[in-house]
């Protein structure tokens, strides 16, 4: 088991990094190229100014608190902070952080873990809640909406039992395993789910750069589906 | 006061029809009509429907009946290939999170409740046909497990939801992913409308744009402008007691004038509004009115790039022929966006800047160049954000700086400028008569609640589209509000050099009403 889990914190947790980081990268890649080989010039006519003002008000977005949201609004932005905090700097994963990457990131106590962590289970299990309580919610949910809670949800659960062996009924290696497994897994789908809005938030928040259509395209689907004499 | 409409007579009103508010007879006969596209009481000529014809709710031209699943994959793929949709599509593919958030702020959605309503579930439509037909991920999905599949039954709901849909914008404001709903309602209808479904009421319209005699939305012939223009020239002399002959085709001229073609069948005031300003600020020789093309109106914005691309070129040709050097844009929502926007993007090097009249009468005040009585308008007043102008445009504190400067008693709704609530007939569905009843018992449901809040006697809406569809609200709902536009106010304020002062004219108009 002890081999099992340092082959979990070596080799496959390295793996799992670069298969996220390569698939964001591609999407990334994607997207920039797209746009670039696409829009060219006309992207610096787009209103960049309104654009970056409407992402920077998504920073504390308090003024998006519009009534019928507001308790949801503010879990899923919290619970943000969970999900980016503890795993980055809670002091264990520091030293996974450093060995794959050499980056020596601050540390956060357990004193401040711990109810993070907590909070961001608590928060996992309020959107499930709101998923599974609200109508219109459950009714365009799919699986994936809800695995991928779960996903997210594992690695907290896991990582906080094999710190608090006191309420932990699973024996620790077996948590331990389970914990750096899940991560891993999350690691690997984030790119290929919706969790790439990780890197692909930034893209879908510049509409105003699709709305720089292209010129004569217009001209060019009407002729392609009805000749060059196309009417209206 | 004389009546204007009996001077419109001699022009051709083909697109003006009679209200259906009034009696619940009506109000019951025009949900039939909404449940049942094939019943037109105004038009019986139309040939009635074979019976294995789809039912669309608002008319089409040639509703077509076959093979529309291939029909549609075609034309997006064809769109796909000439147009930058892809990074988009596969952007939102991927990241929609199904928060739901864009639920409640869509007024649609808070009146009926109903799913197809949801923005999020509209938008995915047309993502789930993107994913399942042109991304290798969805090829692969359908491969092992199926999944999604484009049916007739998911063309009936794109063609429903994207015209219940009035591209508002208020839900992209409110996505924390920033899906652009109207953008790809926008899409979806440029794809629909490629396989000819679309409303036959704006097919119309941009046919006679396009393609037409008139060059106009509302088939205005060039004599019946030079009678209209003749008309509110009497009209100005009349009330304000100076001589406006409006400057027609003038070349080199700093400002060229577009506005709503229908403002010169049906809001004279607004009109003479805009003519008392540019007259009063010592401007009159510095703008122009063209014969060649006078339309602002540009229903391309709202289904289709091919259309948006070619009604701003023959606006920018107008400009150019002129030789003018500004557009100037009427009280327009989608117009001014329209210009605003795409003169840039298509107008290459002829991309003339493009202004709204709101904004060149506030430089006007700002300038000193126009005087407004603050004693005229005593009725409290508030002011209705056109969504094109406001939350998808730069037109927010503008007006209220020009309404606060001579209106004692003015209000602001709730929620005010970019969060405030479309009309109920944005997105060229005001010009859909058949879904009139839809448009007033819940498209325009939160708007009417909205007015009726503030109390407010007089409604401002900057805009063609809005105006029409909050007159025909604050009647349907018995709202005691008039609904006009920014420049209707500013003809009984303004002063007019050499002419009858403000409190003059109030008397005179008061004597006339009595």
């Amino acid at each position: 088991m002890e081999q099992w889990i340092e082959f979990a914190k070596g080799p496959l947790f390295a793996f799992s990094f670069l298969v996220m980081i390569l698939g964001l990268a591609r999407l990334v890649l994607i997207q920039v190229y797209s746009l670039v080989a696409g829009k060219g010039r006309r992207l610096r006519k787009a209103p960049w100014g309104k654009m970056i003002a409407e992402a920077g008000s998504w920073v504390i977005p308090v003024k998006h608190l519009i009534p019928g949201t507001k308790i949801f609004s503010t879990v899923s932005y919290l619970f943000h902070f969970g999900v980016l905090i503890v795993p980055l700097f809670l002091a264990d994963h520091i030293v996974l952080w450093e060995g794959l990457l050499g980056v020596n990131l601050p540390q956060i106590g357990y004193g401040l873990a711990d109810p993070l962590t907590l909070f961001t289970i608590a928060c996992v299990l309020v959107l499930l809640g709101f998923r599974v309580m609200s109508p219109r919610t459950r009714s365009m949910s799919t699986k994936t909406d809800y695995l991928l809670l779960l996903a997210v949800l594992v690695p907290f659960v896991t990582g906080y039992l094999a710190l608090h062996p006191q309420y932990n009924p699973f024996p620790w290696d077996v948590t331990m395993l389970l914990h750096l497994l899940s991560a891993e897994l999350l690691l690997v789908i984030i790119p290929f789910t919706k969790l790439a809005h990780i890197v692909l938030f930034f893209f879908d928040r510049v509409s105003g750069l699709h709305w720089q259509l292209r010129p004569g395209s217009g001209d060019q689907v009407a002729e392609a589906l009805y000749g060059k004499e196309a009417k209206v | 006061m004389r009546s204007h409409r009996s001077s419109f007579d001699i022009t051709p009103i083909s697109l003006v029809r009679p209200l259906h508010a009034g009696s619940p007879k009506k109000r019951k006969r025009q949900k039939d009509i909404i449940m049942d596209g094939s019943k037109d009481p105004a038009t019986p000529k139309t040939p009635a429907p074979a019976p294995d014809v789809k039912k669309y709710p608002y008319y089409i031209e040639n509703p077509v009946t076959e093979n529309r699943v291939a029909r549609f994959l075609e034309a997006f793929a064809a769109i796909l290939e000439y147009s930058d949709y892809r990074p988009l599509l596969d952007s939102y593919c991927r990241s929609s999170a199904k928060c739901n958030r864009c639920a409640v702020s869509c007024p649609l959605f808070l009146t009926t409740g109903e799913q197809r309503d949801i923005p999020c579930y509209r938008t995915n439509l047309l993502l789930e046909t993107y994913r399942r037909y042109f991304t290798i991920d969805g090829w692969m999905k359908a491969r092992v497990s199926g999944g999604f599949e484009l049916t007739e039954g998911i063309i009936d709901e794109m063609l429903d939801g994207f015209y219940r849909c009035t591209a508002c914008r208020r839900c992209t404001r409110e996505c924390p992913m920033g899906i652009d709903h109207a953008l790809v309602t926008h899409l979806g209808r440029y794809i629909l409308s490629m396989i000819g479904i679309v409303p036959k009421a704006l097919q119309v319209s941009v046919r006679e744009q396009l393609e037409g005699e008139t060059r106009n939305t509302s088939k205005v012939p060039k004599t019946a402008l030079l009678n209209t223009l003749e008309f509110l020239s009497e009209e100005l002399e009349e009330q304000i007691g100076v001589k406006m002959e409006f400057p027609v085709d003038q070349p080199n001229r700093d400002l060229v004038f577009f506005c709503a073609v229908s403002d010169y069948l049906m809001e004279p005031e607004t009109l003479m509004g805009n003519a008392a300003v540019l007259y009063a600020a010592g401007d009159w020789d510095r703008w122009t009115i063209g014969t060649g093309n006078y339309d602002g109106i540009n229903y391309g914005l709202f289904y289709s790039d091919w259309h948006l691309e070619r009604i701003i070129k023959q606006l920018v040709g107008e400009v150019t022929r002129l030789n003018g050097k500004r557009v100037l844009i009427g009280e327009c929502g989608h117009a001014s966006r329209s210009a605003h926007d795409f003169v840039p993007v298509f107008g290459g090097r002829e991309a003339y800047p493009v202004i709204n009249f709101m904004e060149y009468t506030l430089e006007c005040i700002r300038k000193g160049k126009i005087k407004l009585d603050p004693d005229i308008v005593e009725e409290r007043v508030t002011y209705h954000d056109p969504c094109n102008i406001a939350r998808s445009g730069w037109i927010v504190e503008q007006p209220r700086e020009i309404l606060k400067t001579f209106v004692k008693d003015f209000v602001d709704m709730k929620p005010d400028g970019r969060d405030n609530f479309c009309c109920g007939g944005g997105g060229g569905l005001v010009s859909v008569d058949e879904i009139h009843e839809f448009r007033m018992s819940i498209g325009g449901r939160v708007k009417a609640e909205q007015i009726k809040q503030t109390g407010a006697s007089i409604c401002i809406a900057p805009c063609a589209n809005c105006k029409k569809q909050l007159k025909e609200l604050v009647e349907y709902y018995d709202i005691p509000c008039k609904v006009m536009g920014l420049h209707d106010l500013i003809l009984k304020a303004i002063y007019v050099p050499g002419g009858k002062t403000p409190a003059e004219r109030k008397e005179e108009a008061a004597m006339f009403e009595m």
